[in-house]
């Protein structure tokens, strides 16, 4: 059930007991977890985190813990999944879950003990009407008992002939009504896509409560800048939740805009910022920054012989030295740098990026540390995909969460350094695609392969990387085709997973336009195909468009994906 | 010779860090007490000597008997000093030792510890209302009485005071009471998690 007065019904009702929090891995849900843990700590709620990397580490976790709490908060998972079929809980265990995944299993939505959702109303949920899903059993049960009621033996007949009647009457009603619920189930569920940041949602819960701080504020910025990343929802959205989070901004931080008491240089300001949408380019150079970012690599096309001389003709265009923007972004003459956001949107205006600008926020403390939100989700998530090491998932987990907290800025600088290797590991990626023409059209969709032996194909085995990527080649790729319908097309990405076991993880995306809303309908596609072909495939991903199949099982799996969407 | 091993035995003290307990240098112990035997046979003699008439033997007597004290106050400063860091070990490591600190002493001083954790534990309990109280704990107001710690290895199930069990697995994270998680840290068990 949806809970509506989340201080009362959520907060005031686990204060007082010890809960068990279930993190998933994305930023957001680090973020949202981050505002909890420091809310659990002014309040001393006893709780346990478990980070929780998919379905099968949610249920053993829960398994391993059930004994011991009560009260189970999850974070980005569980609420697009039957959670009572998969987990099978006790009567007295009660799960308050904060997930952007969308569509909510209905389930879950009406059920009125156990499971509560900390979920935004005002998104449009469009959750079908209870009796249009829900029959009670009894009615059925009723008129079964009628029958032996018949005691007359006059009209037993009649009776007999009006039950059958009856009977073929009730029955011909509940088929309809049945074709009437998977019609309306189907279109409820068809398309997935992604709700209210988390981190926004647990930063309103304290912003209720009196409780907010600067930090919160800023990991809820973080979270909301991941989804518009990730490109999890639509620029409207992205736009609208900004604006509500520059006025806690404003509130926050407006002591700074006082000359005569401001704060010390060490306290942390935020500031809204209509910055350059260049990834990592604070710390990095502005070379390597634009060929990296995905929004003007692909309008510049800078895979090709052409697309490396635009990118000169634009250096020339906005006056740069090529010797200035190829070295480290803070040694840059300061002159340069005075109206440079200015001047390159000028420049890039002429080069058809129109948007290069976006509204963002940046975070200042001490005379040396800026970062953009961008920064901070690009360096979290790489932390969180790092396979430098062969750890387990959960020391990742863990070294993301702490990179998050301003005290480890040697973490955070780590993470940096990391998410420059990835883009630039997606960069070349898809520039190899492109070049080697690796994306092919299958009719309904268009289909990538990245084989075996490919350089950075470790990192596309992680979920993420491959979501980033496969984002990343179809903006490419929309810009470099010239066929019209192929350019309105969704993209399939494969990567092998792990080489040993012969699987592979497929990640499906929706198409690519200007008016696009972010619906993915491959989560469903993945699961009828998998259903008909009885391949081996695994739905452990909280997203699910992500999925995990056997390496000899693809091409079957793929035949039976074309058949179904053509 | 003439108090030179009894600084040694000192200095060897001196050169383990604060509050680390060195093992206990029999071997030098003994050597200056045999040195001392020594100075006071000789001097025994000489002092017979010197009764019958020999006074030219008085500095010597004298420079020995020097010597003899100043050994005596350097072992004493020596197991002093010891003693001390024995009973700060008490405050630090609870009323178990680890094997290795417990190899480190001698066997009395083994006993002058059980003699002290006995009398410490009689006055702790008869603290607090007959209730006792843990002096030892947080030896310092704490800021917080809860602490936010993480896993280091898999533990397994723990008990907090409450009766309620956690299970402590590697890489989750726990907001418990500090004085339960403060064995656990010293043991490597936990980490402490600042923020």
């Amino acid at each position: 059930m949806f809970l509506s007065d989340f201080r009362r019904e959520f907060y005031e009702v686990i204060v007082s007991q010890r809960v068990l929090l279930l993190v998933a891995s994305d930023v957001d849900a680090l973020c949202a977890c981050k505002i909890l843990q420091a809310l659990f700590q002014c309040d001393h709620v006893q709780y346990t985190l478990v980070p929780v990397s998919g379905w099968q580490e949610l249920e053993t976790a829960y398994l391993e813990h059930k004994d011991q709490f009560q009260y189970f908060v999850l974070i980005n998972c569980g609420a697009n999944i039957d959670l009572l079929e998969i987990l099978q809980p006790e009567e007295d265990n009660f799960f308050f879950i904060c997930d952007t995944h969308r569509p909510i299993n209905v389930v879950n939505v009406y059920n009125e003990t156990q499971i509560k959702l900390l979920v935004k109303q005002d998104d449009d949920l469009e959750i079908p009407a209870y009796d249009d899903i829900f029959r009670d059993e009894e009615e059925d049960e009723d008129d079964s008992g009628n029958e032996s009621d018949g005691s007359e033996p006059l009209g037993k007949r009649k009776r007999f002939e009006e039950d059958v009647v009856e009977r073929t009457m009730k029955r011909r009603q509940r088929r309809e009504w049945e074709a009437h619920r998977r019609e309306i189930l189907f279109d409820y569920e068809q398309y997935e896509y992604h709700g209210t940041s988390s981190a926004m949602v647990m930063f309103d819960l304290a912003w209720i409560m009196s409780k907010d701080l600067n930090d919160m504020l800023w990991w809820a910025i973080v979270g909301l800048t991941d989804q518009w990343i990730q490109d999890k929802i639509t620029q409207m959205k992205y736009v609208t939740d900004i604006g509500m989070l520059q006025r806690h901004v404003s509130r926050h931080n407006h002591r700074n805009e006082d000359e005569e008491n401001s704060l010390s240089i060490d306290c942390m300001r935020i500031a809204f910022e209509y910055d350059l949408r260049l990834a990592l380019y604070q710390h990095w150079s502005l070379y390597e920054s634009l060929c990296n970012t995905s929004y003007t690599s692909a309008s510049l096309k800078l895979w090709s012989v052409q697309g490396q001389k635009r990118l000169q003709e634009l250096f020339a265009d906005m006056g740069l030295p090529l010797k200035q923007v190829k070295q480290k972004f803070n040694s840059m003459d300061m002159s340069l740098k005075e109206n440079l956001q200015e001047m390159i949107e000028e420049s890039a205006n002429k080069f058809g990026m129109k948007n290069l600008r976006v509204q963002t926020f940046s975070i200042h403390f001490g005379f040396k540390n800026k970062f953009l939100a961008s920064d901070i989700v690009y360096a979290t998530a790489s932390l969180m995909e790092n396979i430098e090491k062969d750890e387990p998932g959960t020391d990742n987990f863990i070294k993301a969460l702490d990179s998050l907290s301003r005290n480890n800025l040697d973490k955070l600088h780590q993470g940096l350094e990391l998410a420059k290797k990835q883009l630039r590991a997606i960069q070349q990626t898809v520039a190899s695609c492109i070049c080697t023409n690796l994306i092919i059209s299958q009719g309904p969709f268009l289909y990538c392969y990245l084989m075996e032996g490919t350089p950075d194909v470790k990192l596309f085995s992680k979920p993420v990387s491959l979501c980033l990527l496969s984002k990343y080649l179809l903006k490419s790729f929309v810009c470099s085709t010239k066929n019209k319908r192929c350019k309105l097309l969704p993209l399939i990405v494969a990567a092998p997973m792990d080489v040993e076991q012969g699987t592979v993880i497929m990640v499906g995306i929706p198409p690519e336009t200007e008016s696009s809303d972010k619906k993915n309908f491959f989560g469903r596609a993945f699961e009828k195909a998998a259903e008909s072909t009885n391949s081996r495939t695994l739905h452990n991903h909280f997203d699910m468009s992500i999925i995990e199949l056997k390496m000899e099982d693809r091409s079957k799996f793929l035949d039976a994906l074309i058949s179904l969407l053509s | 010779m003439f108090g030179e091993r009894a600084v040694e035995l000192v200095r060897g003290l001196h050169r383990a860090a604060d509050g680390h307990l060195p093992a206990f240098d029999e071997d030098g112990a003994r050597r200056v007490l045999e040195e001392m035997k020594a100075l006071y046979e000789q001097n025994q003699a000489d002092v017979n000597e010197a009764k019958s008439g020999r006074s030219d033997l008085i500095p010597t007597i004298k420079f020995r008997h020097c010597s003899l004290l100043r050994n005596r106050r350097c072992v004493v400063a020596y197991l002093y000093d010891r003693l001390l860091r024995i009973r700060a070990l008490r405050w630090e490591y609870g009323s178990v030792l680890p094997n290795d600190l417990r190899f480190h002493m001698s066997a009395e001083e083994m006993e002058w510890f059980n003699q002290y954790k006995k009398s410490l534990a009689t006055y702790m309990r008869s603290l607090g209302g007959g209730e006792g109280l843990d002096l030892t704990q947080d030896m310092k107001p704490p800021k917080s009485l809860y602490i936010e710690v993480r896993c280091l290895k898999d533990h397994g199930e723990f008990e907090i005071d409450d009766g309620t069990t956690i299970l402590l697995k590697k890489n989750s994270q726990h907001f418990l009471p500090r004085w339960k998680c403060e064995q656990l840290i010293r043991q490597g068990v936990l980490e402490h998690v600042l923020s």
